[in-house]
């Protein structure tokens, strides 16, 4: 991973640096004189444990996911998409008592009405192109349409099927030209794997509907606090994942995934910053460590373009560059999955 | 919870610097109505764990274990004063670790300190850790080039290591762990991962294991290796201070960074082993190679594992790697290795050898000048190294210090 170049870092991080040494002041009572006050009061400012802890295990979140995952008639189990997230409703902290939490979960569901208003109206663009047979259309906008869904992909597992429907890969399927295989990805196939929109405009229109059922959805969800604590780390978690941003194995077809990488930074950040006043309050250290990694890997994707710019094709991320990219997200991760237990949810 | 957790673990950790050696210290101290705090640094059953603090770090010397694992990791961090964070957790980290301690059981909001994986209590494991620094971490990143343990250099390319490669050598800083099982290892070096998640990256890594004998004498091997035969025979005797200080510690002549006096040079080679080209080989041919007889472990013509070896020529591996020549006593080193088997490569090939791992005074007078001799072998033919790299294993930090703390100051 790092070579001499790998070494080399793009930001702060004695935040980072502060944030493990609490962590440990709290396991082991280190002797580094980080004052870990904050820390035990929101221990001691937490209810007792439940039985449902907000545990953010990807593994007992993905157990459940698969308890009520439906099985289609071909036996695809669709909800296993890689790219799936891994909250599920039941599992996250249900309540909290802390206006200030209440308050960020009142400013996420406006941005999650934002986004997926952003979302409609960008997927629109993209669809027409397809539906024109408008390769190079197609191509600007497809990374363009999929920001807002990876901003806010923590909701996606609160509604079922969808992931499966617009985000799958086909590797969930018995290869690309499987029919039950829709979305994003199956157009990404069409338009840079077959070069022929021929055939994709049937699922143009079908990811738009799916599109609308989301929506519809979303506006009756019941945002739980887990969802916002648990969600901020598990946008990471999935760039982070093997069949993740990563990797390069999202957008395969397209080399595009430094789109949904940044998506899934964004989606995180604006999390972060909705419960900003609250953790500001329980645990001001593990914020200053939070802003001081999304720091860090904004600087780390900034080299790589922008979303006005254009970014480069994952194939130009070095292997150096991604083992940088990953040591970040790993300290980033490590920080957010603090929040949930440091603002006192169960 | 916390200041209780604290106190349990300072008092702890002072016990280990006060007790020196823990090993064995802990079957007694159970019938006390308060607990003797030695008592608190191996929780549960099973073999205690090497404690960090002392005169050296104790994993250098702990006896043979059958379950290793060697990393070299790189540091993120953008100056000494990140650099010196970054190791104060390294060795907090590992001190927590080998304390027994049980982890702080956190609310169930957060995610658990231990990854529990050997129980909670967690019980004793023989687990010991041991630091090293690379010769990187004196580059110009961190301001410490004045502080460059004398010897210390990026391990050169020796006569066979067309193999080596730059991705699974060398590193700031390597971490050695040694524990009685597979998952004692992995408990180690996840919680530490974890702790130092951003600042330090894995470079490479390799995990090993090792057959023991019941009973580990000196004099005899404590393991075979994967060629069959056996492996640590006259490897240097850890009991014997003298021993250790001739050959494993630099003394305080030895180095004018007066910080390393009581460390150790360590290397790491990982030794892949052509086994199928090698099962395929006569008895007679790969006795002849080794120098020992295979089952019994004696030198060629002879009848004990035990008994000195006589050369008529140096070309067996045994004669050219310890001629028992005037001269050659200062060439001994502490060998520490484990066995590894990690699948098969792209030609369907067994990879399997050996992580060597030797602890020595001096590198040059050590490793190097062995290798030297061994350069050229006939046993080459039947291994190739991948990778390993030169380390400086600093003294623990001393009682209420940090880990590097020596090399800021």
């Amino acid at each position: 991973m790092g070579t001499k170049g790998g070494r080399r870092r793009l930001g702060a991080r004695a935040a980072v640096v502060v944030a493990v040494l609490a962590l440990l002041a709290t396991a082991c009572g280190g002797d580094d004189g980080v004052d870990v006050n904050s820390v035990e009061e929101s221990d001691a400012s937490s209810s007792a444990s439940g039985s449902e802890s907000g545990s953010a295990s990807g593994s007992e979140a993905d157990a459940a996911a698969e308890d009520d995952t439906a099985t289609d008639e071909e036996g695809d189990v669709e909800e296993e998409s890689g790219s799936a997230s891994g909250i599920s409703e039941e599992e996250v902290a249900q309540t909290t008592e802390n206006p200030l939490i209440q308050d960020a979960v009142d400013g996420y569901r406006v941005y999650v009405q934002e986004q997926i208003s952003d979302m409609q109206a960008e997927t629109k663009v993209f669809a027409d192109a397809v539906r024109d047979g408008d390769i190079e259309a197609t191509k600007a906008a497809y990374p363009v349409s999929r920001r807002p869904w990876e901003r806010i992909e923590p909701i996606a597992g609160l509604i079922e099927d969808i992931d499966g429907a617009v985000d799958a890969r086909e590797d969930d399927f018995d290869g690309p030209e499987d029919p039950n295989f829709t979305g994003w990805h199956k157009i990404e196939w069409y338009t840079w794997d077959q070069g022929d929109l021929t055939e994709a405009g049937p699922f143009a229109d079908q990811l738009e509907a799916d599109l609308q059922t989301l929506a519809d959805t979303a506006e009756t969800l019941d945002l739980a606090p887990g969802v916002l604590t648990v969600g901020a780390q598990e946008l990471i978690e999935e760039v982070a994942a093997p069949d993740g941003k990563l990797s390069g194995e999202e957008d395969r077809y397209s080399g595009t995934d430094l789109y949904d990488f940044k998506a899934n930074v964004e989606g995180s950040e604006a999390l972060v910053d909705l419960l900003a006043p609250v953790l500001e309050e329980a645990d001001p250290e593990l914020l200053t460590a939070v802003e001081s990694s999304f720091d860090e890997l904004n600087g780390q994707l900034e080299v790589f373009g922008s979303f006005e710019a254009g970014y480069v094709h994952y194939d130009e991320v070095t292997e150096d560059q991604r083992g940088e990219l990953a040591a970040t997200l790993g300290g980033l991760a490590e920080s957010l999955s603090l929040l949930n237990g440091a603002l006192g949810l169960e | 919870m916390i200041s209780e957790s604290r106190r349990r673990f300072m008092k702890s950790a002072g016990a280990l610097v006060a007790g020196g050696a823990v090993v064995g210290c802990t079957a007694d101290s159970g019938s006390e109505a308060i607990p003797d705090p030695e008592s608190d640094v191996v929780a549960g059953s099973g073999p205690p764990n090497f404690p960090f603090r002392g005169n050296h770090q104790a994993g250098v010397t702990a006896p043979a274990a059958s379950s290793g694992l060697v990393a070299g990791l790189d540091v993120r961090a953008a100056s000494s004063e990140e650099l010196a964070d970054v190791l104060g957790t390294l060795g907090q980290s590992i001190e927590q670790l080998v304390s027994g301690e049980p982890y702080e059981d956190r609310d169930g909001g957060f995610p658990p300190l231990d990854t529990g994986i050997l129980g909670t209590p967690p019980v004793g494991t023989g687990t010991s850790v041991v630091v090293g620094y690379g010769a990187s971490l004196f580059d110009d990143r961190f301001g410490l080039a004045g502080q460059k343990p004398a010897e210390l250099l990026e391990m050169p390319k020796f006569a066979n290591d067309f193999l080596v490669q730059p991705e699974r050598s060398h590193g700031d800083l390597s971490i050695t762990i040694s524990s009685d099982s597979g998952e004692a290892t992995v408990h180690a070096f996840r919680q530490i991962m974890r702790e130092t998640r951003g600042a330090l990256v894995p470079r490479w890594m390799k995990e090993g294991f090792n057959q023991l004998v019941p009973e580990q004498t000196h004099g005899r091997a404590p393991a075979r290796n994967l060629l069959g035969f056996k492996d640590g025979t006259s490897n240097l005797d850890t009991d014997d201070d003298e021993t250790m200080a001739a050959s494993v510690w630099v003394g305080p002549d030895d180095d004018q960074s007066q910080w390393t006096t009581g460390g150790t040079y360590q290397a790491v080679r990982v030794i892949r082993m052509m086994v199928e080209f090698w099962d395929r080989t006569r008895l007679n041919e790969q006795e002849g190679l080794i120098g020992r007889h295979r089952a019994s472990g004696a030198p060629l013509g002879l009848d004990d594992e035990t008994d000195e070896p006589v050369f008529e020529d140096l070309e067996s591996h045994i004669a050219r790697a310890n001629p028992r020549s005037s001269g050659s006593e200062k060439n001994l080193i502490l060998r520490r290795g484990f066995n590894y088997a990690s699948g098969f490569d792209a030609n369907d090939q067994l990879d399997q050898g050996l992580i060597f791992v030797s602890y020595q005074r001096s590198l040059e007078d050590g490793f190097i000048a062995v290798q030297r001799r061994l350069d050229g072998e006939a046993l080459e033919e039947y291994v190739r190294p991948l990778g390993g790299g030169f380390f400086f294993v600093p003294p623990p930090p001393a009682d209420g210090a940090a880990l590097g703390e020596p090399l800021f100051s």
